[in-house]
């Protein structure tokens, strides 16, 4: 306890609320509530519809959700396969080898989602690699930009696991295949799902490469939120907003119910 | 003995080499997914950056790039930014990490939850309800009377991109620093007021040093993410407030200038690198001695 | 008259719906040492809490020397707290952490320096100034602990369990260096939470036991001891074996309800698996409430030949003697403490118990 009389503490909590919802409670809810809007001239809308959301979920909203979602689980598992690989292989290699295999693949990370999207375009738009106008490019933005994340929760729960298991089966007879099948990827799960999760909702929201680097026929939902703002059609986007939140949310549900799972084990 | 022994020792020298080269073979997969679509694109950028459009070879790109105001504005309103968001975001965060950590109220769980929700939230987000809260039609303005074209006008210029800012990164501040709070026994308050010391006194000589590390790399990562902030400069959509990414996007895809966007990222993944290796020394320095010292108590601690 | 050092009235402390403290009444005297005894979860260090300020009681007042505090935040209490892991300030120095309450109370620096080498001499820590507490073991810091809360000179000192981190050995040098502390600072009331009877037996004039949120019994140590009231103060402290027996003859002069003998020497007698024995009742014994005898393992006496009929059912080596297990015919098991098992049958034999007189007789509750 830090703060004793009940005065101060009812001013601190105060304080907080206020904070906390002007700041960012008040943003949060202006989407969801915007996302049902029908006219919206006063403090609250004065009508509300689910027609953005029905558009938002049809046409062209719907082919850039469905986009999105595929685009989130492709760059997310390539992400922790990729990710926990790299972990696990680092783990027995020297320590200088470690090293540098650790800051490479955090190094994403630092930069930025756009310089990501512009050295794409610049490597990748003549041949003998030619991936620019096709769907092949968004995904490998994705999986550079959420890569770190895979690698960084594996290796991190890598970290705090406990080598005597490992040493134990080993010792019982196990082949190292063995091991790490039966023995250390088991352990693993929770943090690969933490990992998956993680990277899913970094790459359903991703904007600042796929906007460098998309074709016509493969526009994440975010690009085609930022085209209905420009449009002016703000409703929509609101309503397209939420729906990927949604897909999101349901996205790290369901990674969390493994991960509650395999943790019950 | 010796029978057991004797084969292990002749295939000796064949699996030495093999255990020394496998790790690297192993390793080699995910590394050249990282070279060759992370490392090698990037060279290509700094290239890129030396070569004119007319094929000649030399820093004139550069030099051109940098001595435009466009760039040096860009530049001077990215650092701004970034200063003054994560400057808000360290206090706001802080504040309200202090008040969910030490004065729990019925709720706090909640709002922990709401703030990693945050986490998982797109940028973008931000800046498209604040159109709905700050925007010319937006919910202030009707609370105030204005109507369209009310007395609220700060939202698209750089006020309305550094509030959007402090929204969204706030809660990449208060969870680490929750998490340090969460390692400060409630015990230490206890017996610290129970020598004489009020709340402000407990806070800046307990709770706060104990915390240090976990807000200098919050700090850190903060100002990065700033730097790098994309979604929300896009969506606010403020013709005046252009940053380094904002710039690297409208020379790479509006104007197609290849060689000066490059040069903008190059200073741009300078600036954030050196930010991240600060980030990953004081994680790694302060981190380590926070940790031994935890590891230390951690023995006379039975739970 | 002064006013006592600290007063609890009817303090009850709620968590939750929990109830950790229910209607606490109790006084500990200028220097006095008192004693907190009882198992994890009986309320103990909460009723602690509670004086120090750091838990709000739901009702009931608390009073330091006369003064009703309930209401004043630690800061303003002015006790010295011990905690159970010591709660040293990682990230300053031994001096220091000595010197914050006295720089809490804005004392001047040469008084605090002052102050501090004192009490860091008493506690026997005076080279370890500018150590950290993580390059101390985990004695010194309850040493340096003990100078922290002890710089302010309070009128109290509150210890939480302040031995139980430390092993056996560093607990005998620290009951020791308590005890020692006591005797320098005669003027100091102490509150000694602990579970362990030893520790409570050894610092305190006065022990509370307290259970599940309620005080059992409190008492001077030794009465405690000898003539506890409740059974659960019988096997509590002093770890007694508790036997059904049934009254005989009850009642010794002054207390009503007799139906029987009043004996001269004020025992009752009581049938124990067949046999006759005179006990102690220790307070009144309402007619037909179940009785139990309070028996310490070492008074029980084993023989092969004479006594009460019972099976040994196990024998345990402690260094210092033997703790047999043992169960009487009617059923009823009890331990008994012996120096020597020479001459005695084997395990699953029959042998010979005898309990002396005098025991404590008290009411059977809902077991112990």
């Amino acid at each position: 306890m830090l703060v004793w009389t009940r005065r101060s503490r009812l001013l601190l909590w105060l304080a907080f609320g206020v904070l906390f919802g002007v700041v960012i409670a008040a943003p949060l809810a202006m989407v969801g509530l915007a996302a049902v809007a029908g006219t919206w001239n006063g403090v609250l809308p004065a009508e509300y519809t689910t027609g953005h959301l029905a558009d938002a979920v049809s046409g062209d909203a719907l082919a850039s959700a469905l986009v999105s979602v595929q685009t989130g689980l492709i760059a997310s598992l390539a992400a922790v396969v990729c990710g926990a690989w790299a972990a696990l292989a680092a783990r027995s290699a020297p320590a200088p080898v470690r090293r540098v295999v650790d800051t490479v693949l955090h190094l994403p990370v630092a930069v930025p989602s756009v310089v990501v999207g512009l050295s794409l375009l610049v490597a990748f738009s003549q041949p003998p690699f030619l991936l620019n106008g096709t769907r092949w490019i968004v995904l490998v933005a994705h999986l550079v930009i959420v890569l770190p994340f895979g690698y960084g929760v594996v290796s991190a729960a890598l970290d705090r696991a406990d080598p005597v298991l490992a040493d134990v089966a080993a010792s019982l007879g196990a082949s190292p295949a063995r091991v790490l099948l039966r023995v250390r990827l088991p352990l693993l799960l929770p943090a690969l799902s933490a990992a998956a999760s993680l990277a899913l909702a970094l790459s359903m929201g991703e904007v600042g490469a796929t906007i460098m680097l998309y074709p016509p026929d493969w526009r994440t939902l975010p690009v085609s939120v930022f085209a209905q703002t420009d449009r002016g059609e703000v409703f929509l986007a609101s309503a397209s907003t939420a729906v990927l939140l949604g897909l999101t949310l349901v996205g790290l549900l369901t990674l969390g119910a493994a991960r509650g799972r395999a943790a019950e084990r | 003995m010796t029978a057991v022994a004797a084969p292990v020792a002749a295939t000796a020298p064949r699996e030495r080499e093999r255990r020394r080269w496998a790790p690297l073979l192993w390793l080699a997969p995910p590394m050249l997914v990282v070279l060759g679509f992370f490392c090698y694109p990037l060279a290509l950028v700094v290239r890129q950056s030396l070569v004119s459009e007319s094929g000649e070879v030399g820093l004139a790109v550069w030099r051109h790039v940098v001595t435009s105001p466009e760039f040096t504005a860009a530049l001077g309103r990215t650092v701004l930014l970034s200063v003054g968001a994560t400057a808000g975001c360290v206090l706001l965060g802080t504040f309200l990490a202090l008040v969910l950590a030490f004065t729990p109220f019925p709720g706090a769980r909640v709002v922990s939850r709401v703030v990693d929700a945050v986490l998982a939230f797109p940028s973008f987000l931000i800046a498209l309800s604040f159109t709905f809260l700050y925007g010319s039609a937006g919910v202030l303005n009707a609370a105030l009377g204005g109507g369209a074209g009310g007395p609220v006008d700060f939202l698209y210029g750089p006020w309305g991109v550094l509030l959007a800012e402090v929204t969204f990164y706030t809660p990449f501040v208060m969870r680490p620093v929750l998490a340090a709070f969460a390692q400060v026994p409630s015990a230490q308050l206890d017996v610290a007021a129970s020598l004489g010391a009020r709340p402000w006194r407990v806070l800046r000589q307990v709770v706060l040093p104990e915390a240090w590390p976990a807000l200098a790399s919050g700090t850190c990562l903060t100002l990065l993410m700033t730097m790098n902030e994309f979604g929300i400069v896009l969506f606010v959509g403020a013709k005046d407030v252009i940053t380094l990414p904002m710039l690297v996007h409208t020379k790479g895809i509006v104007t197609f200038d290849y060689p000066a966007a490059c040069v903008v990222a190059v200073v741009n993944v300078v600036l954030s690198v050196a930010l991240y290796t600060v980030h990953r020394w004081v994680f790694r320095v302060l981190g380590t001695n926070r940790a031994g010292e935890g590891r230390a108590g951690a023995g006379l601690d039975p739970a | 008259m002064t006013a006592p050092a600290v007063e609890l009235r009817g303090v009850s402390v709620h968590f939750g719906r929990t109830v950790a403290l229910r209607e606490l009444d109790l006084v500990v005297g200028r220097g006095e040492a008192l004693a907190l005894l009882g198992p994890s979860g009986s309320g103990k260090s909460t009723a602690l809490k509670a004086v120090a300020g750091f838990v709000r009681p739901h009702s009931g007042r608390v009073l330091l020397s006369g003064v009703d505090v309930t209401d004043a935040p630690p800061h303003r209490r002015g006790l010295g707290v011990v905690v159970q892991n010591y709660a040293l300030f990682p990230h300053m120095r031994v001096a220091d952490n000595v010197a914050f309450g006295l720089r809490a109370r804005r004392m001047p620096r040469r008084e605090v320096e002052q102050r501090v080498t004192e009490v860091l001499a008493m506690v026997g820590m005076a080279d370890y100034r500018r150590r950290y507490p993580r390059e101390l073991s985990g004695g010194q810091q309850q040493r340096v602990a003990i100078a922290r809360a002890l710089a302010i000179r309070p009128p109290v000192l509150l210890l939480d369990e302040p031995l139980s981190a430390l092993d056996a050995a560093l607990r005998e040098e620290m009951l020791a260096e308590l005890l020692r502390l006591r005797r320098e600072l005669p003027d100091t009331a102490m509150v000694y939470v602990t579970h362990d009877q030893g520790e409570a037996l050894a610092l305190a004039d006065r022990v509370a036991v307290m259970r599940d949120a309620r005080l059992v019994e409190v008492g001077p140590t030794a009465q405690l001891y000898h003539r506890p009231r409740a059974e659960f103060t019988a096997s509590f402290l002093g770890a007694a074996n508790l036997l059904p027996v049934e009254l005989v003859a009850a009642a010794p002069e002054g207390s009503d309800g007799s139906d029987g003998t009043v004996r001269a020497d004020g025992l009752a007698t009581v049938r124990l698996a067949g046999a006759e024995l005179r006990a102690e009742p220790t307070g009144p014994l309402p007619a037909g409430t179940p009785v139990a005898l309070g028996v310490r393992p070492h008074r029980v006496e084993v023989r092969a030949d004479a006594g009460l009929p019972a099976r040994l059912l196990g024998v345990q080596w402690r260094g210092t003697g033997f703790r047999l297990e043992l169960e009487l015919d009617d059923g009823s098991r009890l331990r008994a403490d012996v120096s020597t098992v020479d001459g005695l049958p084997a395990v699953g034999e029959r042998v010979g118990v005898s309990i002396p007189d005098g025991c404590p007789l008290v009411p059977a509750g809902a077991g112990a």
